[in-house]
């Protein structure tokens, strides 16, 4: 038993994504609360480690762990908690972190507190606070027991906190690979020929409230007449009205536009954690209470085809 | 007249006329027969009787199209006559001696009645006149001038045998017909007219004086008509003109539920043994009475004019429909091609995006002559395919959704219908839990629309301020389903309709009010088939029954106004409330001008049917946009200082022409408005001022 | 095949959502299927058609009104629904896996699916948690499946477009984030037709688990910021938007 925070980094193709930074900085600010340490995870190979501000980076290197696997991070961190005993263990709340974090709860009973926007400690415990039910609610709790599984929302906490260059010691993976039932084949890159949204100046980005895969054509229209691109949320790709290439979000690319002009979506938190650093967010939307209004930069509770009309007329 | 070997050959054609003609029309008969049960028809030989009146006076075309429905009368008012002509040329050819010329003087009979058959031939020679005239024209408009109003537009699904002009050959051989038999019967009396003219036969005499009289012309002239009526008879069946014997048929078996009632999924007869699916993927899934609507179709296209979906491109075409139906059924039957009733009738009758171009505004219905209902089939082939899962347009797929888990088909849940009652300046009643007079049924679009909703809220201060003992049921209120319906999803609708009975079962309340005509018309037509016994009215006759009580009193002339007034399809035609609206308006004291088309001839706005669901799919100008256009063209040039307006009484209306004003650049010509928020300036009923910040 | 897709029973966010005490006040809110277990149901019946098999759906009835959703599953294709009476709408993620753990164990499922999540997954997804429950293995943010003899390829999504396939080795858990195709609509004739002739199974809850977390608070979230707010009619409403993206030197 110990008052170390163990921090699940994530990477893709050689490169940490910001949520790990994020929650590196996070875990200094609670283990140095607590009396412990911040340790970061680094599971795979093909990456350079010493890149965190932790206390220490432990990295089990195994080229058998080259792509994402979700059977071997899972047994992985069950032996590390085992072996380290950490007040807390955090994981990013995203594609992979989803995969592993609950697991680990399940598996060895601690609790689990996911879509953590915020965690403080509290009386020698946690308080986590968590945006739930799609950023209707915000739920404050404490986990009890000795460990805690805290799963974080990208874009919670400053990424630079969580930045420098303590050396990482490697190790060899507890997991034999060869035992696993989840096999990587193989990564599928984006189809391509479709533009990169990521790439992008201005993005004409649509919602559920765009209705169905007939209206899109006004969004194109639009957007042509802006010099954007035309990007979506989840359900809008989940439906098949646009390629995946064109989401926005945590299941989909992190973008960084001059100018993020919103239709129809009402910013559940998955979206925000995709799109909240675009330099001008322009948001419309029927509902008035829709929680995009509280990041986006203009809003209007207005019609989106009769506004989306309107301004192919002006432009 | 005829020589005995004449004689023989005669009787043997005739004889075999007979034959083909009793063929043709058994095949037809049983075709029709294959036809799903219809709803039962009561008193069937009155309404034919009253159909064969109807005919007689040629009542139903006039309906449309004035001036040809007029030459349409002379030509059927000519083939009556024919009727009888033939038969007594057919007795002057087989009894020796018979001979009506010159008043029936050389007849061998004492005591002839020469004044009557004076009357008659005089008839017989005008009307073949007439005849030729008729056909002349009707030839002319089909092969010379073509009118437009007769062909398809290009993407609209047609039988092949359709598209290489199957029926342009049909009407060609009645065209000659009519001509070579009506020739060939003038010139057999001219021929006959051996003492020089007869004045009660002016055209033939006239003929004779070009070609005199002769006994071989004579002959050969009886020959060519009546051989031609041996031939055309049986042809008859077998072409588009089974309409001079299906249409009055056809008619007397036309529909007798009211406008605003479908007919079901399902039939209620049920036939022992047999299980049906909902709807119709096949021709015999339709009603038996909708399978003869093919055979009674000329095709016209009077339904094509009015069709809100044609005008707007889509490749819909009511006529096409029917006539595709009767290609269809003559290849299986004629044709020998029995196999072909198994193509479904989205591959062979109509294109499914035409099937999902319906607004069901019953114009096709309405207009029609012969009482054909191609609407109703169209709604039947969305049922099949819903039931059969085929993939429909998201929008759609998107509002059945919501309206199947939320009661509406916004994706709003149920607790925000009642919200907008819940910021009013007075309570507003909760039916479902104090008993009220009247139950205000809202609607969706009247309880969600941003748009719409400063419009519910007025209802309801004009109901408050008339002293309207009223309440609505807050979130038990499920969408009435009338579009449900009509988009073929009769399950959803059943269920929609259950859980209203359900919170109407809860509250306590007298009758109904309906600011939507959509609603108004299913509760109205539909809900008592589910067990409703209120009495249903649209908030336009309660309006004017709380003025005419006394209970709202005009205080205000609106004379700055000059308005016109679009009718809903739901409310007008559907259901007659035509006069209502223009009652208040005119209590108001409004400047009233009235479009060309209107009340039972109103133009849709494009949003029925479930259209409103959809995606703005088409390119090109939207029924809305046209009707905005035909409310300017009313006004005219130059309204002076008054303010032009479009008064609606449907909230989908205030949609779309809210939309198709701005879209069309009218924006301050002309403003909608939807005619609570006159009653309310007429009235004095205002919104209640928003308190100003206090200064600091 | 044998497909097990558990579903989960949830809050509707279509409403606003009051809160009672320190949590959402059940009694006033409307449940719903998770968006996401459209998805999974979608992808077992895709399976279904195109190698054979069952399709079993169970959840846990919350508030009595799980039927409804069972009656939607079985009319889009699944054979056999079964419900896990708990009656307590509090009930979190950890307890409902459990249950659904207990009640898949016995059915010799090849592939169990759940959605990849729910918005009220406060203390993690049921997904994996069954699969840690059942002992099996478990891959989220699946967005196809093809099964092939004792084992299935599974793409999973990364990030705009892109993502990796794996080989998994049946029995396993897979967490879905969106079919292949987009869930079908069934008519409400058909789901009212199995509401009338199907059978549904009814199991108590077996087993015991706990999300272990103490709620402090519940409440709708702080706006931190607020977006200035453009008022007028759509036409002015994309004047204004115009001006200001002149302005950035955006338009």
């Amino acid at each position: 038993m110990s008052n170390d925070i163990l921090v699940i980094t994530e990477h893709m193709d050689g490169k940490f994504s910001d949520v790990s930074f994020e929650m590196v900085g996070k875990a200094r600010e609670l283990a140095s609360a607590l009396g412990g340490q911040a340790v970061a995870v680094v599971i795979g190979s093909g990456v350079d480690a010493n890149v965190f501000a932790s206390d220490s980076t432990l990295h089990i290197d195994d080229a058998a762990l080259s792509g994402f696997n979700p059977e071997a991070y899972a047994k992985i961190v069950e032996a590390l908690v085992k072996e380290k005993s950490p007040k807390a263990v955090l994981f990013g709340w995203t594609v992979t972190g989803m995969d592993v974090a609950a697991w680990l709860s399940a598996k060895t009973g601690a609790p689990c507190a996911a879509y953590a926007k915020d965690i403080r400690v509290d009386g020698g415990g946690f308080v986590v606070s968590c945006q739930v039910y799609g950023g209707k609610l915000m739920a404050e709790v404490a986990p009890e027991g000795d460990m805690a599984v805290i799963a974080c929302l990208a874009g919670s906490f400053p990424v630079e906190a969580g930045q420098g260059s303590t050396a990482a010691t490697a190790t060899a993976s507890p997991v034999d690979a060869g035992s696993l039932k989840v096999k990587f084949v193989e990564a599928i890159k984006p189809a391509g020929g479709d533009v990169d949204i990521t790439a992008q100046a201005k993005l004409v980005s649509i919602g559920r409230g765009i209705g169905g895969k007939e209206n899109v054509e006004l969004a194109e229209e639009l957007a042509q007449a802006l010099g954007a691109t035309v990007s979506a949320s989840r359900p809008v790709v989940d439906a098949g009205w646009l390629p995946r290439t064109r989401q926005v979000g945590k299941s989909g690319l992190k973008v960084k536009p001059k100018l993020y002009l919103m239709l129809g979506i009402s910013g559940a938190p998955e979206h925000l954690e995709g799109m909240k650093s675009a330099e001008l967010i322009i948001a419309i939307n029927t509902d008035k209470k829709a929680p995009i209004f509280n990041v986006a930069h203009y809003g209007a509770t207005a019609d989106l085809f009769e506004v989306a009309e309107a301004m192919l007329e002006l432009l | 007249m005829l020589t005995p070997v004449e004689k023989i050959i005669f009787i043997l054609a005739a004889i075999a006329s007979v034959g083909f003609t009793f063929h043709g029309f058994k095949t037809i008969i049983d075709s029709i027969r294959k036809g799903r049960p219809a709803p039962e028809l009561k008193n069937i030989p009155g309404s034919l009787l009253k159909a064969g009146i109807a005919v007689l006076f040629q009542q139903t075309i006039f309906k449309a199209r004035k001036l040809l429905s007029a030459i349409h009368m002379g030509l059927f008012f000519g083939l009556i006559t024919y009727a009888f002509v033939n038969l007594t040329d057919a007795l002057e050819g087989l009894i020796p001696g018979f001979d009506l010329v010159y008043g029936g003087k050389h007849l061998p009979y004492e005591n002839v009645p020469t004044g009557l058959i004076n009357t008659f031939n005089l008839i017989a020679d005008v009307m073949s006149g007439f005849l030729l005239i008729a056909i002349t024209v009707f030839f002319v408009r089909r092969f010379i001038t073509k009118d437009k109003a007769l062909t398809f537009r290009d993407n609209v699904l047609l039988n092949p045998k359709v598209k290489a002009g199957g029926q342009n050959r049909d009407s060609l051989v009645v065209d000659v017909f009519v001509v070579m038999h009506v020739g060939a019967r003038l010139m057999s009396q001219a021929f006959r007219l051996t003492e020089g003219a007869d004045p009660f036969m002016p055209i033939a005499s006239f003929l004779n004086g070009i070609f005199g009289a002769s006994e071989v012309g004579v002959h050969v002239a009886w020959w060519i008509s009546l051989g031609w009526v041996m031939f055309i008879i049986p042809y008859l069946s077998r072409s588009k003109h089974t309409h001079f014997f299906m249409s009055p048929v056809n008619l007397g078996l036309a529909k007798q539920n009211p406008r605003g009632q479908l007919d079901p999924a399902v039939p209620l007869k049920m036939i022992e043994g047999t299980r049906f699916d909902p709807g119709a993927k096949h021709v015999h899934d339709l009603a038996w009475t909708r399978v003869l609507d093919a055979y009674a179709c000329v095709q016209c296209n009077r339904c094509q004019d009015v069709c809100p979906a044609n005008f707007y491109q889509r490749p819909l075409s009511p006529s096409a429909l029917e006539v595709n139906k009767r290609y269809l059924l003559k290849e299986a039957t004629f044709g020998g091609h029995p196999e072909k009733l198994e193509l479904p009738l989205t591959e062979t009758v109509i294109s499914p995006e035409a099937v999902w171009s319906c607004t069901t505004c019953y114009a096709c219905v309405r207009v029609c002559p012969v009482g054909n209902e191609p609407m109703a089939d169209i709604v039947d082939i969305r049922r099949r395919m819903l039931v059969d899962g085929y993939e429909i347009d998201s929008g759609v797929q998107n509002a059945l959704q919501s309206l199947a888990t939320n009661g509406n088909w916004m994706s709003k849940g149920k607790r925000l219908r009642g919200k907008w009652a819940k910021e009013m300046e007075f309570p507003v009643k909760d039916a479902t839990a104090e008993p009220v007079d009247h139950l205000w049924f809202v609607g969706d679009t009247a309880s969600f629309d941003e748009r719409v909703i400063p419009i519910t809220k007025m209802v309801a201060r004009i109901f408050n301020a008339a002293g309207l003992d009223f309440g609505i049921l807050y979130k038990e209120e499920s969408n009435a389903g009338n579009d449900v319906r009509r988009v073929g999803e009769e399950g959803l609708f059943e269920q929609l309709v259950e859980q209203n009975m359900a919170a109407f079962g809860k509250s306590q309340f007298q009758r109904i009010v309906t600011t939507d005509p959509h609603s108004f018309n299913t509760l109205k037509n539909e809900y008592p088939q589910f067990g409703s016994e209120w009495e249903v009215k649209h908030y336009t006759v309660t309006l004017l029954r709380l003025i005419e009580e006394g209970k709202l009193t005009i205080k205000n002339k609106l004379s700055n106004y000059k308005v016109t007034f679009h009718d809903p399809c739901y409310l007008g035609r559907y259901n007659g409330g035509f006069t209502a609206p223009r009652k208040l308006l005119e209590l108001c004291g409004v400047e009233f001008v009235e479009m060309p088309r209107n009340c039972e001839n109103s133009f849709c706005c494009g949003a029925g049917g479930g259209q409103i669901w959809m995606g703005k799919v088409a390119p090109g100008e939207r029924p809305a946009e046209n009707r905005i256009k035909e409310a300017l063209t009313t006004f005219g040039e130059g309204a002076g200082d008054k303010t032009q307006l479009f008064i609606v009484t449907c909230p989908k209306d205030m949609i779309m022409y809210s939309d198709a004003v701005k879209t069309t650049g009218n924006e301050g010509k002309i403003e909608v408005r939807d005619i609570v928020q006159l009653i309310a300036e007429a009235v004095g009923v205002e919104e209640p001022k928003v308190a100003e910040p206090v200064a600091a | 095949m044998n497909i097990v897709v558990a579903i989960k029973h949830i809050p509707s966010i279509a409403d606003d959502l009051p809160v009672s005490g320190k949590n959402v006040d059940f009694d006033s809110v409307d449940f719903v299927l998770n968006e996401w277990d459209e998805h999974s149901i979608e992808q077992a019946v895709l399976i279904k058609e195109a190698v054979g098999g069952t399709v079993t759906v169970v959840g846990v009835d919350l508030i009595g009104e799980l039927d409804n959703v069972l009656h939607l599953a079985l009319a889009k294709g699944a054979d056999k629904v079964v419900k896990i009476t708990a009656d307590d709408p509090a009930a979190d993620s950890h307890m409902q896996a459990k249950w659904l753990a207990e009640a898949i164990k016995g059915m010799g499922a090849n592939m169990v699916f759940a959605g990849v999540q729910a918005s009220n997954d406060l203390d993690g997804q049921i997904g994996p948690m069954i699969a840690a429950y059942l002992d099996m293995p478990y891959i989220g943010g699946v967005s196809s499946v093809e099964a092939n003899g004792d084992s299935a390829t599974v793409n999973k999504e990364f990030a705009g477009g892109a993502g990796a396939k794996y080989s998994v080795s049946m029995p396993f858990v897979a967490g879905v984030q969106a079919a292949p195709k987009p869930p079908r609509y069934a008519p409400v004739s058909k789901v009212r037709q199995m509401a009338q002739t199907a059978t549904i199974e009814t199991v108590s809850p077996s087993g015991d688990a706990s999300a272990g977390l103490a709620f402090k608070n519940m409440a709708p979230p702080v706006a931190t910021g607020h977006a200035e707010m453009i008022e007028g009619s759509s036409k002015e409403v994309a004047a204004k938007i115009v001006e200001l993206l002149k302005s950035k030197g955006l338009a």
